[in-house]
């Protein structure tokens, strides 16, 4: 998941907020092994492998095949899970290192998800090009884990792995749930404090902003965010997006969308009619 | 010299508080809590210090507010 | 199932492009399908409210033996304004009745002596601590603040506060900057008070030292008053440190200093004048047809000028949901006043909304310089004051608060806490027959507080 994931549940018995806590554990563990790009024995590294052979998938994999097909349509192909190749040219870890325009060019051809032949269950890549489902899987664990949590207690429990959460309802007399959105620090963005307070009383929140993975080049910010169509990052996005929607998959395929419009972010979701923070500078 | 014993206490408590010690902000969810503020129990602290001012011979020292009155 | 998203995902939305309403719903029907579930779900999510945080209590503060009783009625009030602005606002209302010792000591006989006012006499039986004449005043004060960031890990914080009762009235303005550092586990404050009281006592001043006179049966106070009224400053600078200890536990140190000048005294206290050997007081007359005084007693004199300097330090720390805190004060001044403090509460949590807090407190200070337990007749010394307050002193509260939470979010609490003071005279100002013989307006108090805390 790449960051810190919790469950804050309003369950007096401790065996049942016990059996709820590992439950969720468990779906993010599962969900993590299966879809990671940085293990070696999972579905996404025999698809990684593949050399350009076909590669049969589960129920599960086709469903998030599918559902990134649609995405990249939707988007006009700003939204691509075959970009990763791009991290080879990239580093995003807060330093100044701006790959040069031949790396990059290099990549490209390695990327689009219109190259790839997808034909429920299999799934066909060019040789080289690789698939990561990092946009989609963390929001994908959460609601996972809040069906989960639903079947097991009809308690209030809000499931917040790393920034994007969910809740299965209200908390007890009908009160929200607090969340405070990280503020944005113009000169480093490592000091944080809560900028904004929501209430969320049902659904979910996503949040995708460039604190804590960027390049800084020129004095600008550069988000790890980047336009599969140049290998660039997406130029003036953002700082920060935060969608509320009532599924975390939903909640997050809005601030990718959003953030890849970059200038156009706010007027997007506007038009969406849905409840949405943004922060620039 | 009880002077320079306060100025020494503060001085390393400062260089201590200055050093790594502290938690990461996603760790502060017991420090959040009301009941875990420096100033929970205002209220109580505040009718207590009037009537202790007006009734001992030392006041203050938790911060300021509060007015002065004509009781000590 | 695409239709029944559009229609969840359109409602709320006045102006929709065509192409982004497909994406939408498109998106919101691929989620569904994507988890396998029938129906969109809801989500409901907002701005969370700026409110005002009312914290309102009411106070029943009583001594032993018919003394000093107070009721008051307070409310602390704060709104967030967002972007971590916030307002403070405070309001009190005291209402003191009841009597306090005046500094004279207990003989043998009755006492008699003129009241503040210089209109009549009162008289304390023999072989009881003088009190003075019971008194009914309310006083009422005005509390202002506001604090806000003003640059990357600064805030600043100001205030102005207002109090007036029938004889004293303040007037005050404090200042503070805090700044983070270390991820805001460290904060460092300081911090600057300026305030101005005017005291302008039933009957005038009395002259220092004064001795009391019969009374006149007009507004003429029996000090040989000077003036009518007069007025102190006070300048309080603070520097502080918080500080994160770990996940459960975070501390404080504050260092303050204080520096008083102008009338420090208190107009309504004297001080029995007593033999230098035997230490028992010495007898007086009242004019003929008048009534005043059976004794010698001088009005009490104070230094016009009082530096104090305070180091506290409170710790907070919780372990399974139970909060322990501990404080400590030492305090020390130019009077020679220094005191030691040490507080502990600890709150424990009970039922899924109640808690119970057990509270004590232990005080202890030493007498000022100018402390006496009487004054000896023949040379007047500069200063000299026979309260109580100012003499070896210790004091010990215990007490216990209830406090239980509504499904709204408010809370109800109650507390009562029971205070004994007892003091000492230092040998050093006892005289003659005093050795031994003391008897200190010692007492003991109780608190009772009923408050409601709430957000509107």
């Amino acid at each position: 998941m790449g960051g810190p994931c919790e469950v804050l549940a309003e369950i007096a018995e401790e065996s049942v907020a016990r059996k709820v806590v590992e439950a969720v554990a468990a779906c993010a563990w599962r969900i993590e092994d299966k879809f990671s790009r940085y293990l070696p024995n999972n579905i996404v590294a025999r698809i990684n492998a593949s050399a350009g052979m076909p590669v049969e998938v589960d129920n599960e994999t086709a469903n998030l095949l599918d559902f990134a097909a649609l995405m990249h349509r939707l988007s006009d192909g700003l939204f691509d899970i075959t970009s990763g190749v791009l991290r080879r040219a990239w580093i995003f870890d807060g330093g100044h290192r701006v790959p040069a325009r031949e790396e990059i060019d290099a990549l490209l051809p390695l990327v689009g998800w219109s190259k790839l032949s997808w034909k429920r269950p299999v799934i066909t890549l060019l040789p080289g090009m690789q698939i990561d489902f990092g946009g989609i899987g963390k929001e994908y664990a959460v609601d996972q884990a809040i069906q989960l949590v639903a079947q097991l207690s009809g308690a209030a429990v809000l499931v917040n792995f790393g920034g994007d959460l969910a809740v299965t309802r209200a908390r007890e007399g009908d009160r929200p749930w607090r969340v405070g959105i990280e503020g944005i620090d113009p000169a480093t963005g490592a000091e944080p404090n809560a900028a904004r307070l929501i209430d969320l009383a049902a659904g979910a929140l996503a949040t995708s902003g460039d604190t804590y993975r960027f390049v800084e080049s020129q004095g600008v910010r550069l988000p790890h965010i980047l336009d599969p169509r140049d290998g660039h990052p997406i130029r003036d996005a953002p700082r920060s997006v935060t969608v509320a929607a009532p599924t975390c998959t939903n909640a997050g395929m809005l601030t990718t969308l959003a953030m890849l419009r970059g200038r156009g972010a706010e007027e997007f979701l506007a038009r969406e009619g849905i409840r949405h923070w943004v922060q620039r500078q | 010299m009880t002077r320079k014993i306060f100025l020494l206490a503060v001085a390393s408590l400062a260089l201590q508080g200055c050093a790594s010690m502290g938690v990461q902000p996603w760790e502060r969810e017991v420090l959040a809590r009301d009941d875990m503020q420096l100033d929970a129990n205002a209220l109580d602290t505040a009718f207590d210090d009037h009537i202790y001012f007006s009734k001992e011979g030392t006041s203050g020292g938790r911060g300021f507010g509060g007015g002065g009155c004509g009781c000590n | 199932m695409a239709v029944a998203a559009s229609a969840a995902v359109a409602a709320g939305v006045t102006e929709v492009a065509e192409k982004d309403l497909r994406i939408g719903a498109a998106l919101a029907a691929a989620t569904c399908s994507l988890l396998g579930t029938a129906a969109p779900g809801v989500s409901i999510a907002a701005d969370a409210e700026a409110k005002w945080d009312i914290d309102s209590a009411f106070l029943y503060y009583g001594e032993s033996d018919g003394r000093v009783k107070d009721l008051s009625l307070s409310a602390h009030a704060t709104r967030d304004f967002g972007d971590e602005r916030k307002l403070g606002l405070d309001l009190s209302i005291d209402s003191l009745t009841g009597a306090s010792p005046s500094g004279a000591i207990a003989t043998g006989g009755a006492q008699t002596f003129t009241s503040p006012s210089g209109r009549d006499t009162y008289t304390t039986p023999a072989g009881e601590i003088p009190l003075d004449t019971s008194f009914l005043d309310t006083r009422f004060a005005l509390n202002g603040s506001w604090s806000q960031p003003f640059a990357r890990l600064y805030t600043m914080n100001a205030g102005l506060g207002f109090s007036s009762e029938y004889d004293y009235q303040h007037i005050g303005a404090d200042f503070g900057v805090t700044r983070d550092f270390n991820l805001r586990n460290t904060t460092l404050s300081a911090a600057l008070a300026y305030a101005q009281d005017t005291i302008k006592p039933v009957g005038g001043l009395p002259l220092p030292l004064a001795q009391m006179t019969d009374a006149v049966g007009e507004d003429q106070g029996p000090g040989n008053r000077g003036s009518g009224d007069d007025s102190k400053n006070v300048l309080d600078v603070l520097l502080g440190i918080s500080q994160v200890l770990g996940r459960n536990t975070v501390m404080r140190v504050n260092l303050s200093y204080s520096d008083s000048s102008g009338y420090l005294t208190d107009p309504y206290k004297f001080l029995s004048v007593v033999d230098p050997v035997t230490g028992d007081l010495i007898g007086r007359t009242p004019a003929p047809g008048a009534s005043g005084p059976t004794g010698v007693y001088r009005f009490e004199s104070r230094p016009d000028s009082r530096r104090k300097e305070a180091l506290y330090a409170e710790l907070r720390h919780d372990f399974s949901g139970k909060v322990l805190q501990l404080g400590y004060r030492y305090s020390t001044d130019d009077w020679e006043v220094d005191s030691h403090t040490l507080e502990s509460r600890l709150r424990l949590p009970f039922g899924s909304s109640s808690y119970l807090e057990p509270h004590v407190r232990y005080y202890q200070q030493t007498a000022a310089s100018f402390y006496r337990y009487s004054l000896a007749d023949g040379t007047l010394p500069e200063f000299a004051s026979a309260d109580a307050r100012l003499s070896d002193m210790s004091a010990f509260t215990v007490g216990l608060k209830y406090g239980h939470e509504t499904a709204g979010g408010n809370e109800w609490n109650a507390r009562l806490e029971f205070y004994r003071q007892t003091a000492e005279a230092p040998n050093e100002v006892l005289i003659g027959n005093q050795i031994g013989n003391t008897q200190m307006p010692d007492f003991d108090a109780v608190i009772l507080q009923f408050g409601y805390h709430f957000k509107l």
